[in-house]
């Protein structure tokens, strides 16, 4: 797509990268040469890059970051509409709320597909396909899908309010960047907070992502580069990242000594270069995949992990046991610093949660893999203490239509729709915004997607206009607005 | 050994709450004071003011447009306008404007307002008088742009040197800065370092043991320049450098979702291999420009040359024309003239006499075109093969001014005509339309594409005809001519026959061919598009495109070959002359030798723009043999640090390709076949081709290659040279790294049977590095070696030096200076 960030302002922060004849790496490389003194600023406008300290006290040090793709229907998880049982199968210009469709009120949609078969309004109120409880102190209301999640309840906070402008499945990555995919492709959030936190373990990756990755959302660092996008992985301990292990079996020693090697040659060239900081850089990255390669598969064995923990997380049923199994990875990997867990719930093709037909299998489907696991999450985070100092974020493209796509579907809906937070500075039983009678239109505290962004950037003691790159220019809605009234 | 020290004295980067406190109750305190003390500080117009003004304000009240008959953009400017009275901020309606809270009256009416530090540093400008320095000036006129004015061939300056021969004008230029700044060069590489330089820059592979060696032998005075003509002769240069061009011209294989085709065109291949041929022909560079924005009017019979169009195919986008024709206009603006015309999109350039207009009647000259996919000689299905070449499909299409970049929202009343802007051709665009001849728009004219539907025809009524003589015989003796095997059969006989005539009936009039039958397929216009085929193709085209790239390889073209060189400068020296490669204009940066950079656009341009004359020139001069070598060079790094002046080469790292393609080659595994459809991902991880080959798109790329920072599809004018540890795993632990270094040891043992360790060592670093080890390299390798000999002590005798001397080539392989090219 083209870039219409219309920068127009040179390109001062690439020249500098490539002025060091250098980027930096998926292990915070960058935090660690400043820390040694290495980065010199080439930059003609003085600009730095970050230091990796936050700019003030943080209240959470990593994120989780869970991601349901394919569009969740709020209407069958956080937002009851009894609305929509009283005007079932009415056509909503018969209904009291005919005014949702003031052709004023849809101008946020920006649409990408013309005439696309799905991406559209549909009129016909198709009542809720399940039962809500109030739950926990808090008396919030979830639906019968999600029972485990339910117990977590006054740990949550859930904004009714969101809104977006892709009516079709781009507001994936909309959902990560905050920019619709027609005007280019921007750093995810994921790449912001590794670009601008430092690291807490030299021995991970700082920013890890679990889960498949298709189409819609490949790569995070986009124009902070790729030393900024996540690393995938796997949770097998035996292969947890490409290139993870040598292809023809070694013995540890040896192939310690061939590493050993490369770095002994490496010291005796910097004599010979004292000031080259890609040497530099090199030494040290070769350093840090040595400890990568063996602390990986150490986080990913569960074998310490008590029966009781891997039930927590539904690691003994089939339905939950893939999601569970990330979930788990995630704890242990925040357990030991690593910045920004992103998870793909369901992604390729349109996304697994997309109900354009048959929402109901589908959803009480999808709820059933994902409630267990990240109910036990929220527990097992909580017991341990992590909770206090980790944001988990339940987060999706959009919501679904109100009315009825075919006779038991729901469309794609950008007009409202909810997602919801937990743990380091977030209020718990919380519910923040509103949706219209019909679930149709955010109308309370509505907030667009970047918003969610600027809220987790804040816990992280990050102030998005200081990370801002020379030549890449922000805009305000890139920044978004922190949701005040959701922090503790 | 392999212990971090990095963390020690040091704070962890990033503490939790309490812990942070202390140092952000140090900052709140500094922010005070520094408040309480700025008070008396004097502000400075240069340092303070005019930078404010000049982001915020002048791109309305300067030089550029004089909105509401003001410009700020000086001091006198300002005072003849009245909008500052010295020493009464309150009374200066400049400050009033910034600071007012009615958005109606506020200004600038974009954006955010001023920061309150900057309106109040206005504020106390004008309190102390609005002083400006004695030369204080406005704006020059933006058309005086150095990157806007013609290209005049400079005089060479008279500049000797003491430590290098002046071998060519680029020298001097060079030496001519080194002189003026006290900067002192360093030495000459050492010849092998060089030859390893040239041979990667010039075609992407490292010279092999018997290459270094021929060199080192060669007594006569001119054996470099023998090495660099050879070079540039290789097949192999096109391919290195078609891939550069292609980073910049945004090549990519199609990509979708599933089997749907969303971007770029399938077979594009075909434009890559134009690429690399043309190069190794050397055709001008203004020529390649012109067949890739216009083969299809300048030669629309030539189907070698219509795969140029290639490059217009590749922006495709089924799902909006808009975003489709905006990354046209942003790529041919930043690729070959390093103008952000897409700034234009919204509003008017900020910065360059470039009005939103412009914009949309720049895409007025591409907005007829559309592509097809002609069929190739002996292939009846474009799903197979095909050559995508674009041409004018909707002659009248309007364009529309879309009011602030809305497409949703088009100005109808505006009539948008195809131009340029006037600052940059002052005659307008010089269009005339251009009558095809008839092959090109029915080409099944052409007697080989006729032939193509015919022969696949003959051999099903062949077939055809078979099976029922062959049905007839088997019922003939039964008495029954007629069952339902041999109707049948005849029935399909029948079909085969009226497909014929139809084919027949086609190919004598070929103005009412069918769309199946019309030896080319037009591509879906959009989304919305049922019957792509539905038209037929026009018989003249627009010329708008021909106009365009006649006007932009003009020699009087200001940006063209600027921009040109520049490209070519940045990726023998790993910088560009002009730091900011896609934007000559205002916001860009100046050249650091303009004198260099014009004498090689004049140069470029007096030599029919032959790259390879630009490459010679370049490679042959002293400069580029320097030594990147810095050591002892304190006066030079105080002076200039960044080494603007090229007082040394600089390090560059390998592009992924380079990586790769040189593990294969000293592997001796290279498949130097060149050209042809791209190697699908299900194949590369046994392919192989050179790099250049693989399949790669959007959507698609070899994970190997990725980790090396692999072209990005969307936008590339400078590859990335990252770090990361990744990429120290992909080299230790692939499967790809570790076959090569075993072959690449199998080599070393045949060239050297009975090697003993030190000889090993020596004949792997030369192969590999391409220099002999230091004394010290040598007994660390060997130290290393009966340490793995230890360690490996159950492995058979047999395999142990094997094992220990390979983890010696994967420790050279993983060595700074294999990726790095000094």
């Amino acid at each position: 797509m083209a870039s219409t960030d219309c920068s127009c302002r040179g390109m001062h922060r690439r020249a500098f990268l490539a002025d060091l004849g250098m980027g930096f790496t998926g292990l915070a490389l960058a935090a660690m040469l400043h820390r040694d003194g290495w980065v010199r600023a080439a930059d003609p406008t003085g600009w730095r890059p970050p230091d990796g300290k936050p700019h003030f006290p943080p209240k959470a040090k990593s994120v989780i970051w869970l991601f349901m793709n394919g569009g969740v229907s709020h209407l069958e998880t956080f937002d009851p509409k009894p609305a929509l049982l009283q005007y079932a199968g009415k056509s909503i210009n018969e209904t009291p709320f005919k005014d949702v469709q003031n052709p004023d009120k849809l101008k946020l949609a920006r649409v990408v597909v013309l005439n696309d078969a799905n991406g559209q309004q549909r009129n016909k109120l198709f009542p809720m396909q399940v039962g809500f409880q109030k739950s926990g102190q808090s008396g919030i209301e979830i639906s019968d899908w999600l029972p485990h999640l339910r117990e977590c309840v006054d740990d949550i906070a859930v904004i009714r309010s969101m809104y977006t402008t892709d009516d079709n499945h781009g507001a994936q990555t909309q959902f990560h960047t905050g920019r619709h995919m027609l005007d280019g492709e921007f750093p995810t959030l994921g790449a912001w907070v590794h670009y601008g936190l430092g690291s807490l373990n030299d021995n991970l990756p700082q920013f890890i992502s679990m889960g498949k990755r298709e189409y819609w959302n490949l790569k995070d660092g986009h124009y902070l580069g790729p030393a900024h996008d996540a690393v995938p992985i796997r949770v097998d301990p035996n292969n947890p990242l490409d290139y993870g292990k040598p292809e023809r079996p070694l013995k540890a020693d040896e192939q310690r000594l061939g590493f050993q090697l490369t770095d002994r040659l490496n010291r005796l060239r910097g004599v010979e270069y004292p000031d080259d900081p890609a040497l530099s850089a090199r030494i040290q990255s070769y350093e840090l995949a040595f400890r990568m390669q063996k602390s990986l598969p150490e986080v990913l064995d569960f074998s310490q992990e008590t029966e009781e923990t891997k039930q927590l997380y539904g690691l003994d049923r089939p339905e939950t046991r893939e999601f569970g199994m990330q979930l788990l990875a995630s704890r242990r990997l925040v357990e030991r610093g690593v910045r920004f867990i992103q998870i793909q719930h369901g992604a390729g093709g349109a996304g697994i949660w997309d109900a354009h037909g048959g929402l109901k299998a589908n959803h009480e489907k999808n709820c059933l893999a994902v409630d267990k696991p990240i109910a036990g999450l929220l527990k097992d985070l909580k017991r341990t203490g992590l909770l206090k100092e980790t944001i988990v974020v339940f987060a999706t493209e959009f919501g679904r239509t109100p009315g009825s796509q075919g006779r038991d579907g729901r469309d794609h809906h950008i007009y409202g729709f909810s997602v919801w937070m937990a743990g380091g500075g977030i209020k718990g039983g919380v519910v923040h915004g509103a949706t219209d009678e019909i679930g149709f239109h955010a109308v309370e505290h509505r907030h667009y997607v970047t918003d969610v962004h600027a809220t987790i950037l804040h816990l992280l003691g990050l102030d998005s206009r200081k990370l801002e790159v020379p030549g890449r220019k922000r805009l305000d809605i890139d920044h978004g607005n922190v949701i005040r009234e959701i922090l503790a | 050994m392999l212990s971090l020290s990095a963390r020690n004295g040091h704070d962890p980067p990033a503490e939790m709450v309490p812990a942070m406190r202390p140092a952000c109750l140090v900052v709140l305190l500094l922010f005070v004071t520094e408040t309480q003390a700025a008070e008396p500080v004097a502000v400075d117009y240069r340092r303070d003011i005019r930078p404010v003004l000049a982001e915020r304000c002048y791109a309305c009240h300067g030089a550029l447009a004089q909105k509401a008959k003001l410009r700020v953009d000086s001091g006198a400017n300002m005072l003849k306008a009245g909008v500052i009275v010295p020493g009464k901020p309150d009374d200066s309606p400049l400050l009033l404007r910034v600071s007012s809270d009615d958005e109606a009256v506020r200004m600038p009416p974009e954006g955010h307002p001023l920061k309150p530090e900057q309106i109040e540093m206005l504020r106390r400008w004008i309190e102390q008088g609005a002083k400006v320095p004695e030369d204080d000036a406005e704006e020059p006129d933006p058309r005086d742009h150095w990157a806007f004015r013609s290209v005049v061939r400079p005089e060479l300056p008279n500049v000797q040197s003491d430590h290098l021969p002046m071998r060519n004008p680029i020298d001097r230029f060079i030496a001519y800065e080194w002189q003026r700044r006290g900067l002192v060069p360093v030495k000459p590489a050492d010849p092998r370092i060089l030859l390893r330089r040239v041979y990667l820059d010039l075609i992407g592979l490292p010279p092999t043991p018997e290459q270094i060696e021929a060199f080192l032998n060669d007594p006569r005075p001119d054996a470099y320049e023998r090495v660099v003509a050879a070079l540039l002769s290789s097949p192999h240069y096109g391919e290195r450098w078609g891939r550069h061009f292609l980073d910049i011209w945004r090549y990519s294989e199609w990509w979708g979702l599933g089997d749907e085709l969303r971007n770029s065109q399938r077979h594009i291949w075909h434009w890559r291999d134009w690429v690399v041929e043309s190069l190794n022909n050397d055709v001008g560079y203004d020529e390649m420009i012109r067949q890739m924005l216009a083969a299809d009017e300048l030669y629309p019979t030539d189907p070698q040359k219509l795969r140029a169009t290639g490059y217009l195919a590749r922006p495709y986008f089924l799902f909006n024309r808009t975003t489709w024709l905006d990354e046209v206009i942003e790529h041919t603006g930043k690729g070959f003239l390093g103008l952000t015309l897409n700034c234009g999109k919204c509003h008017d350039h900020k910065y360059d006499p470039f009005t939103q207009n412009d914009y949309y009647s720049y895409r007025a000259i591409f907005e007829p075109y559309q592509i097809r996919t002609d069929l190739v000689p002996g292939e009846p299905d474009v799903m197979k093969n095909g050559i995508p070449r674009v041409f004018d499909a909707n002659l009248d299409a309007k364009t529309f001014f879309h009011i602030r970049g809305d497409e949703r929202n088009p100005d109808k009343d505006r009539d948008i005509k195809p131009g340029l802007p006037r600052f940059l051709a002052p005659n307008g665009l010089a269009i005339t339309p251009v009558a095809l001849p008839p092959e090109a728009y029915q080409p099944l004219r052409r007697p080989e594409i006729a032939e193509t539907y015919r022969k696949p025809l003959a051999a099903r009524l062949q077939e055809a005809r078979n099976r029922l003589l062959s049905l007839e015989l088997a019922v003939a003796p039964a008495g029954f001519p007629f069952t339902l095997g041999v109707v049948l059969a005849y029935q399909g006989m029948l079909k085969v026959e009226a497909e014929q005539a139809r084919l027949e009936a086609a190919i004598a009039d070929p103005s009412k061919a069918p769309g199946e039958y019309r030896g080319t397929v037009k591509t879906k216009e959009s989304n919305l598009d049922s019957d792509p085929q539905a038209k037929p193709l026009p018989e003249t085209s627009t010329g708008r495109r021909s106009a365009l790239a006649k006007w932009m390889t003009d020699p009087s073209n200001p940006l063209t070959a600027r921009v040109a060189v520049n490209h070519v400068w940045l990726r023998h020296f790993g910088k560009p002359l002009v730091p900011t490669i896609f934007e000559f204009g205002r916001r860009g940066q100046p050249p650091t030798h303009p004198e260099l950079l014009d004498w090689l656009a004049a140069e470029f341009m007096a030599h029919g723009w032959s790259l390879k004359h630009l490459h010679r020139l370049i490679v042959t001069s002293s400069v580029y043999r320097l030594s990147s070598w810095q050591a002892g060079t304190e006066n030079n790094l105080r002076i200039d640090p960044e080494n603007r002046y090229l007082w040394r080469m600089n390090s560059t790292r390998m592009e992924a390709e380079v990586v790769r393609d040189s593990l294969l080659h000293l592997a001796g595994e290279l498949d130097p076949t060149q050209g042809g459809p791209p190697v699908p991902m299900a194949q590369q991880e046994t392919s192989r081709r050179r790099s250049l080959y693989l399949f790669h798109s959007h959507n698609d790329h070899n994970k190997f290659l990725e980790t090396f920072d692999a072209p990005n599809v969307l936008e590339c004018y400078r590859r990335t040279e990252s770090i990361v540890p990744q990429q120290a795993l992909a080299l230790w632990n692939s499967k790809f790294a570790m076959t090569m270094a075993e072959k690449i040891l199998d080599r070393l043992h045949q060239r050297q049977a009975d090697a003993d360790d030190a000889a090993f060592v020596k004949a792997a670093f030369e192969m590999i590095l391409g220099v002999p080890p230091s004394g010290e390299e040598l007994s660390v390798c060997l130290e290393t070696l009966e340490e793995l000999r230890k360690v490996l002590a159950d492995v058979p005798d047999a395999e142990r030096t094997r094992r220990a001397r390979f983890q010696i080539v994967q420790a050279l392989l993983n060595h700074n200076d294999f990726i790095t090219v000094r």
